[in-house]
């Protein structure tokens, strides 16, 4: 099988796992214990914290654990939300996790703000610098787009914030960004990023978030009182010690710009067919691909019965009908229909991509031959 | 004194002769539908008593009971002997305070030293003795208090009667063969033949890459909910994407829909042949798309070896839905994967096909060749109802 749906989740490093099971076997305590093994595992949890605060190149600020980027993104943008009248911005292109929250303020009345997509996939700086104002409370923009690979200028959208919106807090969804590209939230002044393990080889179930300062956030559930009374509810000490393995074994600019050396493979096998349209983004991780006249669906099942697996969009929303996020780049519903999603890991080797790029062509050339 | 579950059918008394045929159905179907669940079944005249069951677990037995064909309405009854004292004993714990009630008496059993008219009184002196509140009306009361009186030297007494299916025994009427598609009617039309006594089997065809895996699972979960009426189904699923492709390259598109139902029809006739079903059912319903006109279901019927019976046909859009969401197959359905009736679908069916002009274009395919293939690659599945 060639996997090249690792926008949808990742393979776990074997080191990971063995990390996981050490701490779930053997180092299982409770880390708001008050006996020294408790003791220990939450110094552990803090050396974690430090790790990822450098990782994220911030020099203050904290981390909260989480169980995954959903609840990382509901954290940030609910937990931001104050009483009066406030504005917030999202773009249309952020997941699920983060638009249906943005929704679901503006069923409870709240000022939203939608702001489409660029062609190329980037949020429409123009039409964001129309809706800053004073009273605008958050700005929620991803880092890199999920479907599209299109990687956002956060330090644009920084610099409108500070020009028209200084009292705004800004969130950025890096699901797709972290360990993949460099991220420096102080550089950007980000006030809150989104992190999820098993997109880069840590297990499912384990997320955090950057807080640049804890006192512009407000718990959502309420508990126990663990991670500064932030997120109540046991830390999930194996999937976070083995997260912080991944994290280290990551070489980022490495990694990079071996998949940059994949994606183009891809994109020069693909592009051979003058019927297929590949959208072009920033991050190489990421490929939309489009193939006239096939309905996508159709392609990746046929592709998964010759052992290559790709994606169709977001997997939290790929039972749905249409994707919101082609569709506001301005393609019609056939366009929209006719999409793949190719995504990228270091684990790849140059041949499996070189063998299933022809697999997809071959068998793209088939349905369409048979539809046509 | 016990709990027990009085049950009644319904048309079975217009049987004539062969109404113990029809009971015996009704019987094995009914210890079927209870069979993990431990009781005592009695036979009476004119009502069946289910006994000696675990009171903790009534609920779900009357919830088995009410998915029974052919059982017209039950009610949870005491059980006392025919004696005066003890049927007051039970009369006097049904609380009536503040209500008005009613008391009616049958007596079937004529040993009985008092008469049902003065039965009643007597019981309606008894509930207004225990109850202060308590008032007699004899024409819209809010609780009627049924005493009933049978041979077997039993008085049983109950308040409630609860609504059954009605319609035949299953297996009454024999076993058909259900075109299941996965969408709002054929379940429907499915459960509708059902309670006039059909057993089912079902066929379902898929156009897998063209359609999900989810869509097959779809159809299964469907099937899974059907059982809770018909005990089990044997669903036959069969590829159906080479006829597809086939036609769509051979074949003018506008007649795409009703070729491809032709052949449907032509494969369910053989499976009708192979498995020995007496009928093909569909859950069509009369000019709700292009395929459902009389025309179309003229040209597309033609194709099929035995009656094609459409029990949705006269019901509109809104009433189907109705039956879906009372039997609980409608959430299921509306569950948002493509069916292969909606793949290579054309932008102007023909409405009004002609026989003629149908047969030309089905002259560019082998259809026989198609049907085998088709047939060949039939994969069964038994379904039956999930456990609790």
């Amino acid at each position: 099988m060639i996997y090249l749906d690792n926008a949808a989740t990742t393979r776990m490093y074997e080191e990971a796992v063995r990390v996981y099971n050490e701490y779930a076997v053997n180092r299982f305590f409770n880390p708001s214990a008050s006996y020294q093994a408790g003791l220990d595992i939450a110094k552990q949890l803090n050396e974690v914290r430090n790790l990822l605060l450098k990782k994220l190149g911030a020099k203050k600020g904290t981390i909260i654990f989480t169980g995954g980027a959903t609840e990382s993104n509901n954290l940030a943008i609910r937990g931001s939300m104050r009483n009066g009248k406030y504005e917030y911005v999202f773009s249309v292109g952020e997941h699920p996790s983060v638009y249906n929250v943005a929704k679901e303020l503006k069923n409870q009345g709240h000022i939203v703000h939608f702001i489409d997509l660029r062609h190329d996939g980037q949020v429409d700086y123009q039409k964001l610098e129309k809706v800053l104002n004073e009273k605008t409370r958050l700005i929620s923009v991803m880092h890199i787009s999920n479907e599209t690979g299109a990687i956002n200028d956060l330090a644009k959208i920084d610099m409108l914030r500070k020009k028209n919106a200084p009292n705004a807090l800004f969130h950025v969804d890096g699901v797709q960004a972290f360990c993949k590209v460099n991220v420096n939230v102080d550089k950007y002044n980000i006030d809150f990023y989104t992190i999820s393990a098993h997109k880069f080889h840590g297990p499912k179930g384990v997320g955090a978030l950057y807080v640049r300062n804890p006192s512009s956030l407000k718990n959502i559930v309420f508990g126990g009182g663990q991670e500064n009374g932030f997120r109540s509810g046991t830390e999930n000490v194996a999937g976070i010690m083995s997260m912080l393995d991944a994290v280290k074994k990551i070489d980022i600019d490495k990694n990079f710009e071996y998949v940059c050396s994949l994606s183009k493979k891809m994109t020069d096998i693909l592009e051979s067919d003058e019927n297929v349209e590949i959208l072009q983004t920033e991050s190489p991780y990421i490929l939309s691909v489009g193939f006239k006249g096939v309905n996508g669906e159709t392609l990746m099942r046929a592709l998964q019965d010759k052992g290559v697996i790709v994606g169709i969009g977001s997997a939290c929303s790929a039972k749905k009908a249409g994707n919101r996020v082609l569709e506001s780049l301005g393609y019609d519903k056939e366009r929209v229909k006719s999409h793949i999603r190719i995504s990228f890991s270091e684990d790849l080797q140059l041949q499996d991509i070189e063998k299933a790029g022809k697999t997809i062509l071959q068998t793209y050339r088939e349905i369409w031959e048979k539809v046509k | 004194m016990r709990n027990v579950i009085l049950l009644r059918f319904g048309e079975l008394f217009l049987k004539g002769d062969n109404r113990h045929i029809f009971e015996s159905m009704l019987i094995s179907n009914i210890k079927t539908k209870l069979s993990s669940y431990d009781f005592k079944f009695e036979k009476t005249f004119g009502r069946y008593v289910i006994s000696d069951y675990q009171a903790s677990l009534e609920d779900d037995i009357v919830g088995e009971l009410k998915k029974v064909f052919g059982l017209y309405s039950l009610s949870l009854a005491k059980e006392v002997d025919a004696d005066r004292d003890a049927i007051e004993g039970i009369v006097r714990t049904i609380d009536c305070e503040g209500k008005s009630f009613k008391v009616s008496v049958k007596r079937a059993d004529k040993r009985f030293p008092i008469p049902s008219m003065e039965c009643a009184k007597i019981l309606g002196g008894v509930v207004l003795d225990n109850y202060k509140t308590a008032s007699v009306d004899l024409y819209n009361p809010q609780i009627e208090i049924k005493v009933d009186i049978r041979l077997n030297g039993k008085a049983y007494i109950y308040v409630d009667e609860i609504k059954c299916q009605g319609g035949l025994p299953l297996g009454s009427a024999g076993k058909g063969l259900l075109l299941l598609s996965g969408g709002i009617d054929s379940p429907v039309a499915g459960y509708l033949i059902a309670k006039r006594g059909l057993r089912l089997e079902a066929l379902h065809f898929h156009s897998y890459p063209y359609t999900s895996v989810e869509a097959k699972e779809k159809v299964l979960s469907l099937a899974e909910k059907l059982c809770e009426y018909v005990d089990n189904i044997k669903l036959h699923i069969i590829s159906f994407t080479q006829v597809q492709e086939e036609i769509h390259k051979r074949c003018r598109p506008e007649y795409m829909i009703t070729i491809m139902r032709r052949i449907m029809m032509r494969v369910a006739s053989r499976l009708c042949d192979k498995y020995d079903l007496g009928c093909i059912i569909t859950g069509e319903s009369l000019g709700q798309v292009a395929s459902q006109t009389m025309q179309s279901m003229a040209v597309t019927g033609a194709m099929a070896n035995r009656p094609v019976f459409r029990p949705c046909i006269a019901m509109d859009k809104e009433e189907i839905m109705k039956v879906a969401r009372d039997i609980d197959t409608y959430d299921i359905s509306i569950l948002p994967y493509e069916d292969c009736c909606t793949v290579f679908l054309p932008k102007n069916p023909v409405i009004k096909p002609v026989a003629s002009k149908v047969e030309k274009e089905e002259g560019y395919l082998n259809i026989e060749d198609l049907v085998d293939d088709c047939l060949e690659k039939e994969e069964v599945v038994e379904i039956v109802k999930p456990k609790q």
